[in-house]
């Protein structure tokens, strides 16, 4: 498929129903209304394991393979924060009902996961879900999943975000959301999972997006590739044979190829590290697993590090 | 939680000193204040303190990446007792069971094993077994050169207190449980939704005396009444073999006929069930008897000097012979030594004879098969006898559970190093998937044995010679059987 710089130009989409947009300077560049209430749809149905979410449940523990590859892989000029084992400030953008916000809040090296999400229906589920686990409530210095006393606070982040619950909602995009004024109060890891592609400004919202990583800290995201292979799976046989994916969740022509990004990430005079990137494949019945190349055709991860 | 993020918000007009002592005291006083009204939360609650259920907590406690976890165990018995648990040198526990090298291997990766009095553990290098009606034999031992790099051992026996006596010092050496034993479990609820918590779906333990415990996961180690599996509305399935399994602890007149360098486990399948004798240490043996009610009934009311011919009989005389002095209420002493002297045998290819019966130790339990639906349901886990329970004739009902226990341990790690809701169902799905399948089929394998055994005359019975001679003679199929059996062959499930 040709390739496309992610430029500023909105690209073309088949929802006769869209409105139009305002210039991507404007605080809801990112954010699609027809994509919003497709996904409010879901809400309700988003956290049954055998329901049309099933695929992002399955695709999650890969999520924290390759965010666990990408903080081992880290750069040793990351001389700005001091090597932090325990105690990642996480940032997931577009969390949807939170199956990664909850996943990684779960994790002992995790201090607190903010997750944001335009759609108000979307986060009402996700607060639900998210009360019924104890443990995502409580701050950072609580043991396990009882309630207990504070101890002192034991990571290596500020004092600012002690007490910091290990699960924040918000109902934010990212152009809302207030971004952190010294560098080093930015986030470990900002993870875009599963929607760059529903975006109609992808270059902006990336540019805004990656305003919120720390020095030294990474941007994960995943999406696919814009292929005809990508097209048969993704469209033709997830969406209307098979029916794993909700009908109309995707817009092929807003996929977006490996190498796009990499070009686009590699124009940023030097602002990030070169990318790491794991491509997976789904079969249904047996889950997803990493394969090698498959980033060309299919669903991939893209992870870069912020010098 | 509430007290929490108030407070917070409040923060810009309070020095940040004042609030975090605040905070705390908040928080501390809104502990103590509901402690009494809402359950202590747990990540697993295992209610079940035998072999399964104690291995389960050790190797969570022992594995790094799940030692975080709140953990708890729930047992009706007095803990103290099985940790006190001493017995002298020549005074065997007459419930024993044959532990695969693969459990002990994994008893020592959690590092129980070196807790065991392994004076008292008994590793057995060779098992005979023979069909009762006509003799033909298979028997596994390892041909010279052919023992696997993991040693001639074919399994160990060992008293079941021995094992858990050994796991509860382990669990001790760790620390990190909380241990409620003596404790009924009154009933299981499920728990409420507050304005913070939802735990609706969290399984609460209600323990007699008013203790309340929510467990993220609920773990079922109860034995094959469990009433763990009943509160999840599983279904367990099978049927009851109308026998019972006679055990005992025996003495015998040496310490075997291959010496303390190889023992030998003897197995005689006899129309109304198999007599097994495993060997102890020294001169000891323990005995598995599967007959049916009436015969347990009579040997459980003989003499010891009567109890001794019996199974001396059983390895020796034919069928009739049995039937016939399980009629006598007494005399079977006499009636065996005159039997003796008209029935030929090779003296080397039973086991030595039985001289004495440990006071005490001559008890029967009833044999039967179940297998539950599934073992797992939202935020519950099976593992053990509660899962599954098999007829004791190959000597692998503890094992399964011990199995049981590694699969869920290793998933519950994965699903802790994924982030996952370690109670939800999809966590647990890879449980049942590795599992359930295999226990299935030794399950089925081993009914069809006591089946096939059962059948005292007819075309079975030359038949099934014929194969257990096949078996005998093709030496590849024989040792790929005692790997399978030893727990260190390819997994074929």
């Amino acid at each position: 498929q040709p390739s496309r710089t992610l430029g500023t130009t909105p690209r073309v989409h088949h929802n006769p129903s869209a409105t139009t947009h305002s210039s991507p300077s404007s605080s809801t560049s990112s954010v699609n209304e027809t994509e919003i209430s497709h996904f409010s749809a879901l809400a309700s149905s988003w956290w049954d394991p055998h329901g049309p979410s099933r695929p992002l449940h399955l695709m999650n523990p890969l999520r924290h393979d390759f965010i666990r590859a990408c903080l081992s892989s880290s750069s040793s000029r990351d001389s700005t924060s001091p090597t932090t084992p325990t105690g990642l400030r996480y940032l997931d953008v577009g969390c949807g009902g939170g199956i990664f916000a909850e996943s990684a809040a779960r994790l002992p090296t995790t201090h607190s996961v903010t997750a944001i999400d335009p759609s108000p229906t979307i986060l009402a589920v996700a607060r639900a879900h998210a009360k019924r686990d104890p443990f995502l409530l409580l701050p950072h210095n609580s043991s396990s999943s009882s309630s207990s006393s504070s101890s002192s606070s034991n990571n290596n982040n500020s004092n600012s975000h002690a007490g910091e619950p290990r699960l924040t909602y918000l109902n934010a995009t990212i152009e809302t959301l207030a971004l952190p004024a010294r560098p080093a109060d930015r986030f470990d890891v900002v993870s875009v999972f599963e929607v760059v592609e529903h975006v109609d400004y992808p270059a902006a919202f990336l540019d805004r997006v990656g305003e919120f990583v720390r020095p030294g800290g990474w941007l994960v995201l995943s999406t696919i590739a814009r292929t005809w292979t990508s097209w048969l799976t993704t469209k033709l046989v997830a969406e209307d044979l098979l029916g794993v994916v909700p009908r109309g969740t995707h817009d092929w022509d807003k996929y977006i190829n490996e190498g796009e990004l990499r070009a686009y990430f590699e124009g940023k005079g030097g602002l990030w590290g070169p990318p790491r990137v794991m491509g997976v494949v789904y079969v249904p019945g047996l889950g997803w697993k990493e394969v090698r190349g498959s980033e060309k055709v299919g669903n991939y991860f893209f992870g870069v590090q912020r010098v | 939680m509430d007290a929490v993020i108030r407070t917070r918000s409040r923060a810009a007009y309070i020095c940040r000193s004042c609030t975090r002592r605040f905070r705390f005291q908040r928080q501390l006083r809104r502990t103590y204040a509901s402690a009494a009204a809402q359950p202590d939360i747990y990540d697993v609650v295992c209610v079940g303190g035998g072999p399964a259920g104690l291995s389960l907590l050790t190797a969570l406690r022992a594995n790094p990446v799940t030692a975080h976890l709140r953990v708890a165990l729930v047992e009706a018995q007095d803990l103290a007792k099985v940790r006190s648990w001493k017995l002298p040198p020549d005074r065997f526990s007459n419930r024993c069971s044959s532990l695969t090298p693969s459990s002990a291997l994994f008893l020592d990766q959690i590092g129980a094993w070196r807790h065991l009095e392994r004076d008292r553990v008994q590793a057995y290098h060779e098992m005979q077994v023979w069909d009762g009606v006509t003799g033909a034999r298979i028997e596994f031992d390892w041909a010279p050169g052919a023992a696997p790099p993991a040693g001639t051992t074919i399994a160990y026996m060992n008293e079941n207190l021995n094992l858990t006596s050994g796991l509860l010092k382990r669990l001790e050496e760790l620390g990190g449980v909380s241990v409620f034993d003596n404790a009924r479990v009154e009933r299981i609820t499920y728990g409420e939704e507050t304005d913070e918590m939802d735990l609706r779906e969290w399984p609460v333990v209600h323990l007699a005396g008013g203790k309340q415990l929510s467990a993220r996961l609920l773990v079922g180690a109860d034995g094959a009444n469990s009433p763990v599996r009943s509160f999840a509305g599983i279904e367990a399935r099978g049927w009851d073999y109308n026998r019972h399994g006679v055990v005992a602890t025996l003495e015998m007149e040496g310490d075997g006929w291959g010496g303390e360098g190889t023992k030998i486990a003897y197995q005689r399948f006899l129309p109304t069930g198999p007599v097994a004798m495993l060997p102890l240490p020294g001169n000891y043996s323990t005995l598995v008897w599967s007959t049916t009610p009436s015969n347990a009934s009579l040997l459980k009311s003989l003499s010891a000097r009567d109890f001794v011919a019996m199974v001396n009989a059983a390895f020796r005389l034919s069928p009739t012979d049995l039937q016939y002095m399980h009629t006598q209420e007494s005399g079977q002493a006499e009636e065996y030594s005159w039997r003796l002297e008209h029935t030929p045998f090779d003296s080397r290819a039973v086991p030595q004879t039985v001289i004495g019966v440990q006071d005490g130790t001559v008890a029967s339990f009833p044999l039967k098969l179940r297998h539950a639906d599934t073992y797992i349901a939202e935020r519950v886990a099976l593992v053990g006898d509660a899962a599954h329970t098999i007829h004791p004739l190959a000597g692998q009902g503890l094992n399964q559970g011990q199995g049981d226990v590694q699969s869920l341990v290793k998933t519950i790690e994965d699903a802790v190093s994924h982030g996952k809701d370690i109670g939800v169902t999809m966590s647990l799905e890879p449980y049942v998937a590795e599992r359930y399948a295999a226990n299935h089929v030794l399950l089925g394998v081993c009914d069809k044995l006591h089946k096939l055994y059962s059948v005292g005359s007819g075309p079975l019975v030359p038949l099934r010679s014929v194969g257990l001679a096949a078996v005998n003679a093709l030496g590849p199929l024989k040792a790929f059987l005692m790997n399978q059996a030893a727990g260190n062959g390819i997994k074929v499930f």
